[in-house]
């Protein structure tokens, strides 16, 4: 059976689409979280999302300097960079945790991201943990 | 005269500081020791598992069990405890969160068998020999238990009914729970035995701390002379004060050593190393993304760090599978 990976995204409403729950045009991803802003999101529902079976996890942020809460996709950043660090530790490679920082206010690319995030996490495998 | 109730204490993968606190209780232990039975206590006395097997369900009022499960005979033991226990105490960090030796879960089994008996310099071992369960010498069989793939609390191979957290846990502490026992005044099962803010709210050199912390530098505690008054994060030191329970006595604190985070994490919290990931990025100051790189950069080993007592109980930890824990 071909390996079809989980990709969870998280998205920022503000720079990603203020649609709510239902995204216009290309439809939505599967696992798709929009949240009000990406500095929302914790490592501890990065992990979560990696317990529940997912094989990446993608947040899209606003281009950088663009938060409308100031720097929430900055702090972001970082936290993504340090926990990309603990995770090669327990056994789950930095490349399954993607952020994107761009604007694309109709969400119209987030299909395509996740897309293509699916391919590359394909040539990755299932997480193997010891 | 009422039969004294019986306590056992055991350990399991364990250093043996567990047992050196109840020896550090001096007279409060004879008190104790006056009004209980002590059936079962390795490293002190002289007693025998067969004496336990021996007892009825339930005999044994309290057990007080230390260490991480890593190997066929701490399950066995454990589950033998449980069944032969009105109550269980898991106490310490190795026993609550899976501990230091939890860290081993970082790598696989095969790893540390290679290091051990292989591959570290000092290793002599020319015919290859490395640990088996069973083994014929002059036609007899000779065990030994199973190392496990994985270090496991206890509350994931037993039910636990109180978690007295500490590395070790802190004298006054183990009074509490003891007396909890002895008195009948329980708390709900499942509680851990401590205060329920973190460390920080009773931290002396919170009173110095700044509004806001932002960390410029990450500075190892033996790269740097800290300010004995001072707070660890606003000196760039790594410090789980702010993700870690309180109630430790701030032991480490008060001899200029950042807290490592052996009370795990504040109530409601699964994971305090990643809630204190979140947290030391915060508090990070960079201008620029390549800034705030090189910062994190000179993090040496933030896995080991942030879960240095907790892996086994965090998020991605694993828990025993279940059908090995029926018994």
């Amino acid at each position: 059976m071909e390996y079809n990976p989980n990709i969870v995204c998280f998205s920022c409403k503000f720079g990603w689409g203020y649609v709510g729950d239902k995204q216009s045009g290309n439809g939505s991803p599967e696992n798709w979280v929009p949240v009000v802003c990406s500095g929302k999101v914790e490592s501890t529902h990065i992990l979560e999302a990696f317990k529940a079976g997912a094989d990446g996890v993608l947040i899209l942020a606003c281009q950088e300097g663009h938060c409308h809460y100031q720097d929430g996709n900055f702090q972001t950043g970082k936290k993504v960079y340090l926990l990309q660090k603990v995770l090669e530790t327990f056994g789950i490679e930095h490349e399954r945790v993607r952020m994107e920082m761009a604007r694309n206010p109709e969400g119209d690319k987030i299909v395509q991201l996740v897309k293509d995030m699916k391919q590359d996490i394909s040539k990755l495998g299932p997480v193997r943990r010891f | 005269m009422a039969e004294k109730p019986k306590v056992a204490i055991t350990w399991l993968g364990a250093c043996g500081g567990c047992d050196e606190a109840i020896v550090d209780l001096n007279e409060a232990l004879l008190q104790v020791a006056d009004k209980v039975n002590i059936v079962l206590w390795p490293v002190a006395l002289d007693f025998k598992y067969s004496h336990i097997e021996a007892m009825k369900d339930r005999e044994i009022t309290l057990s007080m069990i230390t260490g991480a499960v890593r190997n066929s005979e701490h399950e066995e033991v454990a589950h033998l405890l449980r069944k032969k226990s009105e109550l269980v105490l898991a106490f310490g960090a190795c026993a609550t969160l899976g501990g230091i030796s939890g860290l081993a879960n970082f790598i696989s089994k095969d790893d540390i068998f290679n290091w051990v008996y292989r591959d570290a310099p000092t290793v002599v071992n020319p015919q290859g020999n490395i640990p088996q369960t069973a083994i014929e010498v002059n036609g007899k069989q000779l065990t030994l238990p199973e190392m496990y793939d994985h270090v496991y609390s206890l509350g994931q191979v037993i039910d636990v009914d109180y978690y007295l957290p500490g590395c070790p846990p802190p004298s006054d502490l183990i009074a509490t729970a003891v007396n909890a026992v002895l008195s009948g005044d329980l708390p709900p099962k499942g509680a851990t035995i401590g205060p329920r803010r973190a460390l920080c709210d009773t931290c002396p050199r919170n009173l110095r701390k700044p509004a806001r912390i932002e960390i410029k530098e990450i500075r190892r505690i033996h790269e740097v002379e800290a300010e004995p008054d001072s707070c660890f994060l606003e000196q760039g030191i790594i410090c789980m004060g702010p993700a870690t329970r309180g109630g430790c006595g701030e032991t480490c604190i008060s001899i200029n050593t950042p807290c490592r985070g052996c009370f795990g994490p504040i109530p409601g919290v699964e994971d305090g190393g990643a809630r204190y990931l979140s947290a030391l990025t915060s508090m990070l100051r960079a201008e620029t993304d390549d800034d705030a790189r090189r910062v994190i950069d000179s993090i040496d080993d933030p896995a080991g760090y942030f879960y240095r007592f907790s892996q086994p109980t965090s998020i991605l930890g694993t828990k025993r599978p279940p059908q090995a824990t029926e018994g």
